[in-house]
């Protein structure tokens, strides 16, 4: 076993701060492998190395494996830490880690190549017994065949990318007449995103809840599986808000799925942190996918089970990390997270970009903020809308959705548009509130985003005028004699 | 209240809500500076900054409601501008995989 006194991550944002921490706290020093546009981060300026890998689109720098495997080597690195996205659930990328002596913190080419590619992962699944959900997974990606695939299973369908996850390049048929523009739309954003734009087919269940099982193989090729979450509030397939541990599922349902999960990584000899995915609709389960990589929604595991999960990745790359024999860490109280997205919840989702001004994560018990951008850093087109993810835990999950909400509500946000008013309108629906919402419940709910009403926008005209009237008499008595200059930066503050 | 002026615009959190405000819509001073192109029908504009993934149409053709002009694309995601109107394209002012900045014209149509 090589010994690891460097890590290098090949990410951006919030997991690259995340991983930069895990590092620090087990001694490691850190390489941050980032593009050009992205040393106005936090993780660039918390890196104990930085090297910069090419330009701000991904496909010349995050997605591009020889110079992240160059940059690594540059920084005198010994390892990498890909997060999650970008070229995380890559085998080639782990290969040429491996190739270049450097040890791919995550599980084995092998491992990645069996569950990360959906198709064969699906047939792992078929050997291993476990159901599936009905859908077309061949070679011939042709839009005719999959359209005619589309036919045989019926519709609705849903189109993914065999390489993906996150949403992207995965489309929802609900109708023939617009099949053929959904298809070459997913086939584009998977190729974008992935670098492949090889799709498969599936069955598309309307009322289903998405749960998923954390598993983690340690050194000793023993895989555990540490428990559920529930990720069912989705829009476009990309989650929103995720919680531990689900409150749909019953101790037979949670031991059953648990133990297939951890089976699935076993039969697959999988090493470090995945995730088995399922669907759940009228009491029973099929598999979704499983993803070779630490999740976004990783947090919320920690936190009900006492657990870090990226130090163990660390521990497990270095040969260090042993379940105990008797392991036996149950989930305790409830905890919720929600993806802070830099987009304008009044203008149905829409990007938004800019300069960030304040930005504040109040304090306080059980709370806990993973962020990558601060005051001063510019949010881009480039790179995902997420900015910032919010957890919190507490006793019961009625509690955590309070809790949450009042630290939505607290949380300030400066210089770009986020959808934290939707997180809270979410938070407070009555079917979020008493956990029957399934993975169609954003498009059941919230198609249209936010509207905001007439008198609101009036009343916030009005105080804005006055803000804006104090903000200028404040600033020309404090400077006199001076011309009033508005620069762009200039930010000041007043309490009221 | 918080308050902070952030490029030309303020920023305001009350109350638990956070909104910002165009200078232009607060001040006489900023109105005059800020000549903004407004989307119409016949003047399909940039609704955020990205990458032109796909242009479907080419000038001198005509299209009708609903038909997609252009796919971009911004933080990961696709966007689809379609049109509005039944028109002739009478130009278009960029290529794929051009990077465009918010409000940038791209389609320029004539009505029919």
């Amino acid at each position: 076993m090589k010994d690891i006194k460097r890590v290098a991550i090949a990410n951006r944002g919030e997991v690259a701060v995340r991983i930069i921490k895990a590092c620090e706290e087990l001694g490691l020093e850190t390489v941050l492998l980032h593009s050009d546009v992205d040393r106005g981060s936090r993780a660039f300026r918390m890196a104990t190395h930085k090297v910069c890998i090419g330009g701000a689109p991904s496909s010349e720098s995050y997605l591009n494996i020889e110079n992240n495997v160059q940059g690594a080597m540059a920084g005198g690195a010994d390892a990498i830490h890909p997060g999650f996205g970008f070229l995380s659930e890559n085998a080639d990328f782990a290969e040429a880690c491996g190739k270049a002596g450097l040890v791919f913190i995550g599980p084995s080419p092998q491992s990645i190549r069996l569950l990360g590619d959906k198709i064969s992962c699906k047939k792992l699944a078929q050997r291993a017994g476990l159901p599936l959900v009905p859908g077309y997974e061949g070679e011939d990606q042709s839009v005719k065949t999959l359209l005619a695939e589309i036919e045989k299973i019926g519709l609705p369908v849903i189109i993914k990318a065999a390489a993906g996850g996150g949403g992207r390049g995965m489309k929802l048929i609900r109708a023939m007449s617009e099949a053929q523009t959904q298809i070459e739309s997913a086939q584009r954003e998977s190729k974008a995103a992935f670098g492949s734009d090889k799709v498969f087919v599936e069955k598309y269940l309307d009322r289903a809840k998405h749960i998923e099982f954390q598993i983690f193989g340690d050194s000793s090729g023993h895989v555990q599986h540490l428990f559920d979450r529930e990720c069912s509030v989705q829009r476009r397939h990309q989650k929103i808000i995720e919680e531990a541990t689900s409150p749909s599922l019953t101790d037979d349902l949670r031991r059953q799925m648990g133990e297939m999960a951890a089976s699935i990584g076993q039969l697959a000899q999988y090493k470090g942190a995945g995730t088995v995915e399922f669907l759940l609709q009228d009491g029973k389960f099929f598999l979704l996918e499983v993803n070779t990589r630490l999740q976004v929604e990783h947090p919320v595991t920690e936190e009900v089970m006492g657990i870090d999960l990226v130090k163990m990745q660390l521990q497990t790359a270095q040969g260090k990390f042993i379940f105990p024999k008797n392991f036996s860490n149950r989930p305790q109280g409830h905890s919720i997270e929600c993806r802070v997205y830099a987009e304008d919840p009044f203008k149905n989702g829409m990007p938004s970009t800019g300069l960030l001004g304040t930005v504040s994560w109040p304090e306080g018990p059980r709370r806990r903020y993973e962020f990558g951008f601060e005051k001063g850093d510019t949010i881009t087109s480039f790179y995902d809308p997420m900015i910032a993810k919010v957890i919190v835990w507490d006793q019961t999950r009625t509690a955590a959705i309070q809790k949450m909400i009042q630290v939505l509500q607290e949380a300030t946000v400066f210089g770009v548009h986020t959808n934290i008013p939707y997180l809270i309108a979410i938070l407070s629906h009555g079917e979020f509130i008493n956990g029957t919402m399934t993975t169609r419940f954003i498009e059941t709910h919230f198609t249209d985003g936010l509207t905001i009403d007439a008198k609101k926008t009036v009343e916030r005209k009005d105080l804005a005028k006055k803000a804006w009237q104090n903000l200028k008499q404040e600033k020309s008595q404090s400077t006199t004699g001076e011309k009033f200059v508005l620069s762009p930066w200039s930010g000041f503050w007043r309490g009221v | 209240m918080k308050s902070e002026i952030i490029g030309k615009t303020l920023w305001i959190k009350h109350n638990g809500e956070t909104w910002a405000t165009d200078l232009s819509e607060l001040d006489e001073q900023y109105k005059s500076s800020t000549k903004k192109k407004t989307a119409s029908a016949d003047q399909i504009l940039a609704p955020m900054p990205g990458k032109i993934t796909k242009i479907n149409v080419s000038a001198g053709q005509s299209v009708q409601i609903g038909d997609v002009l252009i796919v971009m694309e911004a933080m990961k995601m696709e966007y689809t501008l379609k049109s509005e109107i039944k028109a002739e394209v009478s130009e278009v002012k960029v290529a794929a995989n051009q990077q465009v900045t918010l409000g940038e014209l791209l389609v320029k149509l004539k009505p029919q």
